[in-house]
């Protein structure tokens, strides 16, 4: 198992799908659905995992994410995300 | 008041872990029993002796409608169980009632009665993900175990199922007939591919409590397999996910049983009968209700039998001052009901449980004599049936 790379396409992983999107106090949440069990995403999580789409890369989805948040980091941006990523591809919720 | 009380308990989860389900105050997930019957037979089967039968079934619209109930409770998923949910000649248009009320849909099935064309069609409808248990790696002995000719089919379905975009889960159910070739078993799911596999420790409800000295494993048996399953983390890893349940019986605390009474989950049986869990209808004194006649937000929020062992009010000591219970909810109602006679004490497989000993009692018969697997065959289930009645009692159907 290894981090993502610039060229990886993060997805989903087979049998993950999106459920509902919700208001809460605290902005929008969403939920990733797997066998016995869920995910509730919300704040930059959801942002990064709503990019996951197959088609996007790794490195576009930091270059997004770089541009909208420009008072951060952006290395620290791309090792968290990279981190974020890692963490669920071994939970089998991505692929990369 | 005491209504409040019970629902403020539960929007205040504690903080589960990340892969679990996350924080809701609405049950998470129904177990549909849609039917009990079944052409498999397994001795360790989780229905009750007294199956419903199935004249009284729920038709599909009621079904429909509980499952658009289920998505208006902000319900997750569906777990499509029975006996065999193939059984129905409906299943499609259920899966696609649940789908479109925003449920997961998963279909826990032998196979049997599944072709490609079925599945395709219900993968069509939105099925998202089908859960196929194993009894055993050798044909024979799973065959043996299941009282019915099953395995090879589900090998050739576990192919088919590939070919479809559905996620794949394998089960294999574990004891004392089948744990000393695990390695076996772990390395005939490996070649399945699924992604994500289950071994699970038989638990002692309904048939498998009548076949518990014969299922019941040795500490040998079951300290070689802890090893094994940790193993098979590891080869595993980023590849297909594991699940285990291990046996409370040798734990030193008990199991939070479906994640505590009326916190997480709701189970309807075939006939419209609403319960916390899949044995809790053995309780004396309890009387569920039926989706016939009250609505699922009722029966979840304000029904005497979900609110009965909901929270911490109804603990006896030890539990009630012990700091592990917000995690086991003092173990599972049935089991203390089922060993020691009394649902309201301590979950007797809890090390600190006054009733403890009857568990010990149980697991010191279980070491006091060698596990070896003597798988029979027969040409017929009834000879079977004959040829295993000193070991144990195959499952049957329901009138």
């Amino acid at each position: 198992m290894a981090p993502p790379t610039d060229a990886s396409q993060p997805r989903l992983a087979a049998g993950c799908r999106w459920g509902a999107a919700s208001k809460t106090g605290s902005g929008e949440e969403r939920v990733v659905l797997f066998p016995e069990g869920a995910i509730k995403l919300q704040g930059t999580g959801l942002q990064v995992l709503e990019r996951c789409d197959g088609s996007r890369t790794f490195g576009e989805i930091i270059g997004e994410l770089q541009k909208q948040f420009d008072t951060a980091d952006p290395e620290k941006i791309r090792a968290d995300i990279s981190i974020f990523l890692e963490q669920l591809q071994r939970k089998r919720i991505v692929d990369y | 008041m005491a209504a409040t009380a019970a629902v403020w308990r539960l929007i205040n989860y504690p903080i589960t872990k990340f892969l679990n389900y996350p924080m809701l105050p609405n049950p998470l997930a129904l177990i549909a029993e849609v039917t009990h019957r079944c052409p498999l037979h397994c001795v360790y089967c989780s229905n009750p002796l007294e199956l419903a039968g199935t004249q009284g079934e729920l038709s599909t619209e009621e079904w429909t409608s509980v499952f658009r109930q289920c998505g208006e409770l902000g319900m997750l998923h569906a777990h499509f169980t029975g006996g065999e949910p193939l059984a129905r000649t409906d299943l499609t248009e259920l899966i696609a009632a649940a789908r479109g009320s925003g449920l997961y849909t998963n279909l826990i099935t032998s196979g049997i009665g599944l072709n490609e064309q079925r599945l395709s069609t219900l993968v069509g409808a939105g099925l998202d993900h089908i859960q196929i248990s194993f009894q055993d790696s050798q044909e024979e002995a799973a065959n043996w175990i299941a009282g019915a000719k099953a395995h090879a089919h589900k090998i050739e379905l576990s192919r088919a199922i590939r070919k479809h975009k559905v996620a794949f889960t394998v089960n294999l159910v574990v004891h004392r007939q089948n744990l000393d070739h695990l390695e076996e078993m772990i390395e005939f799911i490996d070649e399945l591919s699924p992604e994500r596999v289950e071994i699970a420790h038989t638990q002692y409800y309904g048939w498998a409590l009548a076949n518990r000295a014969a299922l019941l494993p040795t500490q040998a048996q079951l300290d070689k397999a802890v090893a094994i399953v940790a193993e098979a983390e590891k080869r595993f890893a980023g590849r297909i996910r594991l699940d285990s349940v291990v046996p409370d019986y040798y734990a030193k605390y008990p199991k939070a049983c479906m994640g505590g009474w009326g916190r997480r989950l709701m189970l309807i049986n075939p006939a419209g009968k609403v319960l916390p869990c899949h044995a809790a209808e053995v309780l004396p004194g309890l009387s569920f209700e039926n989706v016939r006649e009250k609505t699922l937000e009722w029966i979840w929020q304000e029904s005497p039998s979900f609110r009965r062992f909901r929270g911490e009010d109804w603990m006896p000591e030890p539990c009630r001052s012990c700091e592990r219970r917000g995690e086991d909810f003092g173990g599972c109602r049935c089991q203390a009901f089922l060993v020691a006679g009394d649902a309201t004490v301590t979950d007797p497989a809890c090390s600190l449980a006054p009733s403890h000993g009857l568990v010990e009692v149980a697991k010191r018969e279980a070491n006091g004599r060698a596990a070896i697997a003597q798988p029979a065959r027969a040409s017929s289930f009834v000879q079977l049936q004959k040829q295993a009645a000193d070991l144990w009692t195959y499952r049957t159907n329901p009138e």
